[in-house]
């Protein structure tokens, strides 16, 4: 087994704090990866949108004799196309709201990091309490307030060892509407 | 849409994507769509142009979709133009904060399409 050096400033506060910033370091490739690869893919959704939309409306423009010779199932096709892209549209929704939460996520990594680089701020609780709330303020949406509340106030199991979800999962506040 | 006149509505978000997806789901319908990324530009876009709704998210970069709902109160040509907000955010709280800076109304992402073009014209 090799002898293991370690360098006049090695603390163990240091390399937790390492250790955080290399978890946001990740976080932070994996979201500018998968926005690029989202970008593309919307791209390509509202070429192929704009496409169907061309045809409609193109095919709107045909005579009556030649509409007649359509395939009686064009309409039907041009019909079930935009109740895809209706599906599609929300669903395209939940890469954004993901990506809201993972930067939270990445956020709070980062904070950690620092805050874990001072022995003394760590073991004072009432720096800790800070700490959760200033966590807690980040967060926007229900399901995130929800998986903090099961986590940080729940029965100290963690969420690891909890239901798979929170109560709300399948956005139960999604679409809602409220007119003032 | 009936009428000669195409309605413009104000899309601003942050996010690219969510722009997009309200484009064409605005534009599906028939409305015309101009867009910004975050609540100045949306300023600049409205000063400059004739709109007949905004649709705004709550959190951008530089201002957000709160202050700009009470910006454009300010000014007189928005003062009764409807203002929805679409965001995650679904607090009390925040949409309470909403109400008072003048929004019309409020509604949480994801966005159905149909639901929300039938939110629009019930506003519009």
């Amino acid at each position: 087994m090799p002898v293991l050096k370690l360098s006049e400033d090695w603390t163990p506060e240091g390399q937790l704090g390492l250790m955080l910033g290399l978890c946001e370091a990740q976080m932070d490739s994996a979201l500018q990866e998968s926005d690029q690869s989202i970008d593309a893919l919307v791209a390509a959704f509202t070429s192929l949108v704009d496409t169907a939309r061309a045809v409609s409306s193109l095919s709107e423009k045909l005579s009556s004799d030649v509409k007649a010779q359509l395939d009686p199932s064009f309409h039907e096709q041009i019909a079930a196309f935009q109740s895809q892209m209706a599906s599609a549209v929300v669903a395209f929704q939940f890469y954004d709201k993901l990506s809201q939460r993972l930067g939270h996520v990445r956020y709070s990594l980062s904070t950690l990091a620092q805050f874990a680089c001072s022995r003394t701020q760590m073991q004072q609780p009432e720096q800790w309490t800070r700490l959760h709330s200033t966590l807690r303020r980040l967060y926007r949406t229900q399901e995130e307030r929800e998986v903090f509340q099961i986590v940080m106030e729940g029965d100290g199991s963690g969420f690891m060892h909890a239901s798979p979800a929170p109560a709300s999962t399948g956005n139960a506040k999604a679409g809602e509407v409220e007119l003032f | 849409m009936s009428g000669a006149h195409q309605q413009t509505i104000l899309a601003v978000d942050d996010s690219a994507s969510m722009r997009q997806m309200v484009r064409f789901t605005l534009e599906g319908a028939g409305y015309k769509v101009v867009q910004a990324s975050d609540g100045m530009e949306a300023l600049e876009v409205a000063r400059g142009a004739s709109v007949d709704l905004v649709l705004t998210d709550v959190n951008m970069p530089r201002m957000d979709g709160i202050s700009l709902v009470r910006e454009l109160r300010s000014l007189d040509t928005y003062k009764f133009v409807p203002m929805l907000v679409l965001t995650t955010e679904s607090g009390q709280e925040t949409k309470m904060r909403g109400k008072q800076a003048g929004a019309t109304g409020w509604i949480v992402k994801p966005f159905n399409p149909e639901q929300l073009l039938a939110t629009i014209s019930r506003v519009l």
